[in-house]
């Protein structure tokens, strides 16, 4: 939940500093592609979580995967961190 | 705390000359390369903004996590300079495989995934630099050097698009292409080549890698803001 919450308030930090308007509301259902956060902002939303949390799942993974919703997103995060504490 | 800059192929030739600029002009440096010379051992001791790093960009495995150290060790980098290159001399048709993969390896794939870890601090300072040295045979071609040509041009294609892609975000990314230059990745073209170079200059003689590493600084500085997608020749008027 921790994690959740954290990933959530990056978003909006991020799109602040992207220069991004986000939709209203955003729930873990909101695709990413229309969460009003352009390719860009994702990639700075990757780099700040890479640097918050010391890890980067997607760079991690074997083959290319792209999350569709912000809830996969952050299932993602959620079980790189079960597999670094397990 | 000055800039960070990050410069592979360190240790002699451009990417030497490069350092020394940098630090004269009051950067921090992380220099990296496959292997330390007594010149790297100097600037380390002259030096106390200049680090070396002994490291073998062709193992692109080991690269995110590279990356993510030196981030965390010594911040978020200003600029990036991917100058690491080999370039083997021979027609093509004799030349090895693994010499071709080699240096598609380590002249285009590594500097594009150096690229992708170290522009991603860039992107949430919100400003830096990237600059890609390219050569001019990317555009006038030379006998013997096909897949290193194939490999510049690659560098001055991916080069133009990235410029695109980052430059909302403040972020700059050039390619500086030198002519020949003396130095050890062109000793095998002493002689008559050389001198015959040499006569059809403009200028009369070859740039030096001082003159290319002046173009790398003017490109990471505030006046060159307003640059970016584009390559900068230095070649004493050889291709003109």
């Amino acid at each position: 939940m921790e994690l959740h919450s954290h990933i959530r308030q990056t978003l909006q930090q991020v799109a602040v500093l992207a220069n991004c308007q986000l939709i209203e509301p955003i729930t873990d259902d909101t695709v990413l592609l229309e969460s009003g956060l352009d390719s860009l902002g994702f990639a700075m939303l990757v780099a700040q979580l890479e640097e918050e949390l010391g890890m980067d799942p997607f760079s991690e993974m074997q083959i290319a995967v792209y999350p569709r919703t912000l809830g996969e997103f952050i299932a993602i995060y959620q079980q790189a961190a079960d597999q670094t504490a397990g | 705390m000055s800039d960070l800059v990050i410069v592979t192929g360190a240790s002699r030739g451009l990417g030497l000359a490069l350092c020394r600029q940098l630090l004269a002009a009051q950067y921090r440096v992380l220099a990296l390369s496959r292997s330390e010379t007594d010149e790297t051992k100097q600037l380390k001791q002259e030096y106390p903004a200049f680090e070396f790093v002994t490291v073998d960009l062709a193992d692109l495995s080991q690269l995110p996590a590279l990356c993510a150290e030196w981030i965390k060790r010594l911040g978020r980098p200003y600029a990036l300079i991917n100058n690491a290159a080999v370039g083997y001399d021979g027609v093509l048709a004799t030349m090895h495989n693994s010499e071709i993969s080699s240096v598609l390896t380590l002249n285009i794939e590594a500097p594009i995934l150096l690229c992708k870890y170290l522009l991603r601090p860039m992107l949430l300072n919100q400003r830096g630099r990237i600059i890609n040295i390219s050569s001019i045979i990317a555009r006038t071609g030379f006998n013997g050097l096909s897949v290193y040509a194939a490999s510049k041009a690659a560098l001055e294609g991916f080069s133009k698009s990235l410029a695109r892609e980052v430059g909302k975000a403040g972020i700059t990314v050039n390619c500086v292409a030198p002519g020949y230059m003396q130095t050890e990745m062109t000793s095998s073209l002493q002689g008559d080549k050389l001198d015959s170079i040499k006569r059809r200059s403009p200028l009369g003689r070859l740039a030096t890698p001082d003159d290319a590493a002046a173009a790398v600084l003017f490109l990471l500085s505030e006046q060159a803001s307003a640059v970016t997608g584009t390559t900068l020749t230095v070649d004493a008027g050889s291709t003109a």
